[in-house]
């Protein structure tokens, strides 16, 4: 342990202290449970919003400069609250809603994105001891939960009553359907190593210097880290691979007749899923919140928002790829890669070059 | 561990599947239908959770309505003329299949029952520890079950090919 | 909990492993060569087949895997039956390749090896969960293969409703499954059935619980079977499914049914079987269904005009006789199920072979097409003779040893106690069917042999053509004549079920 100031920031001791201080009002039994984990959820929702409305002005901070320009510049320093002032201006904006809609679909389908965009966070290790619940499934879980992502899309394309929404849907399904296959195979290879679902056990593997951080496991660590990077920017529908809603072709893809706060469900969503796939990046692959000095959730948040800048200087570097060469890049490169990578780890395991 | 709450929580979910399989083959939008069997299926992964089948119901997620949801609701937007038209989803034979059905479900529910009442807590099953469940399974699959899992890799591989020759274009 | 790696044995398996990979060197042959070659995948996977029967011959005994894998006697005379059924299948479906099928013979063939595979391993299975995969890997490949003219409405349609038909009755037989499982604690057959047993002992009232699990699994085998009531689909799919593969349905997937219903109900499920637990006793729901299986196959079959079909009702009454066989729970009993299957796999994978040459050749499926076929080619038209009679039960051909052998082997039961007399009541209605059933096996004969014009078609025979009806027509006369070795053989099944009364 370093003895540091920061130590004294570790974020443990005040839920453990927030906790007694519950139990101490007289909460009890499956009420404390309640109570405390609807205030985790509470906490979390709160803080991914936030986190979800800093990406955004940083996406457009980012994108700005690489074109040349400076990006928001008027609300606050460098314009830091102008998401917060479209957000309210969403909020306020009337909710179109096309007349050929298929109703509770139209009306369904944000709400899913957006739920399935938080739920992923239960298993996710912010810091040392601050996890919502260590599930012995933990990865598995992330994986499951998140396949109702694609179900949300499908549903915006759908109920949009749309040819353009309706198209971006069907992509969006070809694309994560393929790309799914890759990043588990990826993951994979991290979990032969762990010999464990669970998130916790995955960091605590990666503990000691920054060499353990399953990176650096070579050869086949920076493989998988890439293929995944790779299939969770194709997962998180963001360019390269964002044909679902390609804005030349497609308008502006499945949430094309999305207007308001339903609008922003679907945005938010999105930023919330690019955080979600950095920040199991970050737990697989970086070590999760190991570092020296610094108090553990810092350490994930650097981690984490420096893949997240990644994904961004993706988005702004990189053209879009076709639709079958998307496809093809999934089937005919990625999926063997993956596979020749698993099976190398496996053997380096059994061969005990690793332990 | 049966406390009032999971057998609430059991009961909300048993409802949800129940009215959402009878949504599946009622409903005359094939979407909606769809939708409605990706709820169903995903009660199913709740119940698993109660019974502490954590990986069951992860898996149950991730390949009914992560792979084989997807694939259907693709394949109906795919299907020409499927999508926007109302279909009856029963044919002439409803009320003979209602009745057969009917049938079927009073006989194994009684025998369900009449089992249930003489032999509950009596046959306990096997507990393993939650906690473990994920490590047992994988052990079993990799030495008990390793045959059949060896060859569902092989029914796998059958099934692809068979797809594959019925469903490509042939070129004249 | 013990999780060590059982003993794997890999060499009892070698039959199986091999016709696999060989049926990816098929595909993969099949594509290197651009698609080009017209027979030389065929000769390919014939080749394969040969082999593997050579393999299958230095096979011993002995279990691997723990018990998940068990080569018993019954096991490897049915492998016989497996490897044979799809020789002549395959040997048969020459034809097809140079008109119908032009862009996937390799995958024609590999389906069927790969369906083979499934019918072996479901052989070799002691144990539940193999044995529905085993049948699994069995039929699904046969899907595809009953559809495989994607641009013949009846053959879609087979391919179709053999789907529907199949995934339905494999949910069924799952439930049964599901429901052994939960009464006796584990999907090992041989522990199953002392566990069941014990519960049974213990627990009185779990007999009706088990009544349902027998009720869902007899369904779900009796789809793949064709045994009535579960019989409906078989003439639809056996006349829209490419010739070979109706023939091997007929065969093939039949041979891999009874094995599974043999390993379930005899090995799993003995002790229900008698009057003593009369709500479990499965027996005579057999029976009952053996009894519609021989009415029905036999009565229908007369008014059909389609050779197909009416070998496809044809078959459903063979597997009322078979099943007659089945329920003789004695040594006799199992011995004359091994032959009667041994020679129903020559005579009538002989019979469709015929009728696919005769397909091949007019396109015609009708009866009436046969008209004068003797004066043209007499040897085809001689060939079918033999097989029909031989299926009709007509001495000195193979096939009236294996009814004889049937009923015997019903009547020795029968005798044996009162318990067992209505197995009389099987005998009988088995007699009286056999004389309904020569009217239907002489008609396609009639109308070859006793037309005054002269058939439009001559049918020349290509080797691989002329092959299979030669052994067909060897198997049903050398055996007809001189079955001692397949009865020696075949009385060693018996001998995997160490419990029957001798």
């Amino acid at each position: 342990m370093n003895v540091t100031p920061f130590v004294l920031l570790e974020l443990q001791p005040v839920f453990i202290w927030l906790y007694q201080l519950l139990e101490k009002i007289g909460l009890s039994g499956s009420w404390l449970t309640v109570a405390s984990y609807t205030g985790l959820s509470l906490f979390l929702f709160g803080l991914l919003s936030v986190v979800a409305l800093f990406l955004v002005w940083w996406e457009r901070k980012i994108s700005g400069h690489i074109q040349q320009r400076y990006g928001p510049m008027r609300n606050g320093w460098h314009g830091w609250y102008q998401t917060i002032m479209d957000g309210m201006k969403l909020l306020l904006k009337e909710d179109i809603k096309v007349v050929t809609r298929d109703k509770p679909v139209f009306f369904w389908a944000p709400i899913i994105a957006f739920v399935a965009a938080f739920v992923a966070y239960v298993v996710i290790p912010f810091g040392k001891g601050l996890i919502v619940a260590d599930l012995n499934i933990g990865i598995l879980y992330i994986l499951a939960v998140t396949t109702f992502t694609v179900i949300s899309l499908f549903m915006a394309g759908w109920g949009s009553h749309n040819k353009y929404a309706l198209l971006g849907g069907m992509r969006s399904a070809a694309q994560v359907v393929s790309y799914e296959v890759p990043m588990v195979v990826s993951i994979l290879t991290v979990i032969v190593f762990t010999g464990s679902l669970s998130m916790v056990d995955i960091v605590n593997s990666q503990s000691g210097i920054f060499f353990n951080w399953f990176i650096f496991r070579l050869p086949f660590g920076p493989i998988a880290f890439l293929t995944y990077i790779t299939a969770a920017t194709a997962e998180a529908n963001r360019t390269p691979f964002d044909i679902p809603e390609a804005e030349q072709e497609l308008v502006a893809g499945y949430n094309v007749e999305y207007s308001g706060m339903k609008f922003a469900m679907f945005f938010l969503a999105e930023f919330i899923n690019m955080f979600t796939v950095a920040a199991i990046a970050t737990t697989l692959f970086l070590g999760g919140w190991h570092g020296a000095i610094l108090p553990s959730w810092l350490w994930f948040l650097i981690k984490t928002l420096s893949i997240v800048l990644l994904l961004m200087l993706f988005r702004w570097t990189y053209p879009r790829l076709r639709v079958d060469q998307l496809m093809e890049f999934a089937w005919k490169f990625l999926v063997p890669l993956t596979f020749a990578n698993l099976i190398l780890a496996s053997w380096m395991k059994y061969a005990r070059w690793y332990w | 561990m049966t406390s009032p709450q999971v057998g609430i929580v059991f009961w909300i979910i048993a409802f949800v599947m129940l009215i959402s399989a009878f949504m599946v083959v009622s409903l005359k939008n094939i979407f909606h239908s769809a939708l409605f069997l990706i709820l169903c299926l995903f009660s199913v992964a709740g119940i698993y959770v109660l019974l502490q089948a954590e990986f069951l119901a992860a898996a149950q997620v991730l390949i009914y309505v992560g792979a084989v949801a997807v694939l259907m609701l693709f394949a109906i937007m795919l299907t020409n003329n499927l999508a926007s038209k109302k279909i009856r989803q029963a044919n002439r034979n409803v009320l003979v299949g209602f009745f057969v059905s009917v049938i079927f479900c009073f006989i194994t529910l009684v025998l369900l029952v009449k089992t249930y009442v003489s032999v509950w807590g009596k046959l306990k099953p096997q507990a393993v520890l939650p906690a473990q469940n994920v490590l047992v399974f994988g052990k079993y699959l990799m030495t008990k079950f390793m045959l059949p899992f060896e060859v569902v890799s092989v029914l796998l591989l059958a099934a692809l090919i068979g797809a594959i020759v019925l469903a490509r274009k042939e070129r004249s | 909990m013990n999780f060590q790696l059982p003993e794997i044995h890999i060499s009892l398996m070698l039959p199986e492993l091999f016709l696999f990979i060989w049926a990816l060197l098929i595909i993969t042959f099949d594509v290197v060569t651009k698609r080009k070659n017209e027979h030389t995948v065929g000769y390919l996977a014939l080749l394969g087949l040969l082999i593997d029967g050579a393999i299958l011959s230095v096979t011993g005994y002995g279990s691997g895997f723990g018990n998940m894998f068990f080569n018993d006697p019954m096991a490897l005379f049915f492998k016989v039956i497996f490897l044979g059924s799809a020789f002549m299948a395959i040997a048969s479906s020459f034809g097809l390749m140079h008109q119908k099928i032009v862009n996937h013979r390799g995958e024609f063939y590999a389906l069927i090896l790969f369906s083979t595979v499934g019918m072996m391993f479901l052989s070799s299975s002691d144990e539940l969960l193999s044995l529905y995969i085993g049948l699994e890997l069995t039929t699904i490949p046969l899907f595809v293969l009953a559809a495989f003219f994607k641009d013949d409405r009846l053959s879609v349609e087979a391919g179709m409703k053999y789907f529907v038909i199949g995934a339905f009755s494999s949910a069924l037989m799952l439930y049964g499954i599901s429901f052994l499982y939960g009464l006796s604690g584990t999907t090992d057959l041989v522990q199953m059935k002392i566990n069941l047993a014990i519960t049974h002992l213990t627990f009185k009232d779990i007999g009706v619980i088990l009544s349902l699990a027998v009720l869902l699994i007899l369904g779900g085998i009796g789809f793949k079977l064709a045994l009535p009531p579960f019989h409906q689909w078989t003439p639809d799919v056996y006349e829209g499914a490419p010739t070979p593969v109706a023939a091997f349905l007929s065969v093939g997937s039949k041979a891999a049914g009874l094995v599974a219903f043999a390993k379930i109900f005899i090995n799993g499920l003995y002790a229900f079987y008698g009057a003593e637990m009369a709500p479990n006793d499965w027996g005579r729901l057999v029976g009952v269904g053996a009894i519609l299986a021989m009415i029905i196959g036999n009565v229908v079959a007369i008014r059909q005009t389609n050779i197909k079909r009416m070998l496809g009702y044809s078959s459903i009454a063979q597997v009322g006789y078979i099943m007659i066989g089945m329920v003789s729970m004695n040594e006799f009993g199992l011995t004359s199920v091994g032959f009667y299957m041994f020679t129903y796999m020559f005579a009538n994978m002989g019979a469709f072979a015929v009728v696919a040459f005769f397909e091949d050749k007019s396109g015609s499926c009708q009866i009436s097409s046969y008209r004068g076929l003797s004066k043209t080619s007499p040897f085809l038209a001689t060939s079918l003779t033999m097989f029909l009679l031989s299926l009709a039960g007509i001495p000195p051909l193979a096939g009236f040893v294996a009814k004889y052998a049937v009923f015997a082997a019903a009547i020795n039961m029968a005798t044996s106690g009162v318990a067992y007399h209505w197995i009389f009541w099987l005998v009988g209605i088995g007699l009286l069917t056999s004389v309904f059933a020569l009217f239907y096996y002489v008609n396609p004969v009639k109308q070859m042999f006793f037309s005054k014009e002269d058939s439009p078609y001559k049918i020349s025979l290509s080797a691989p053509a002329f092959t299979v009806v030669l052994i067909g027509l060897i198997g049903i006369v050398l055996f007809g004549l001189y079955p001692d070795p397949i009865l020696q053989f075949a009385s060693q099944i018996s001998a995997s079920f160490g419990f029957l009364p001798h």
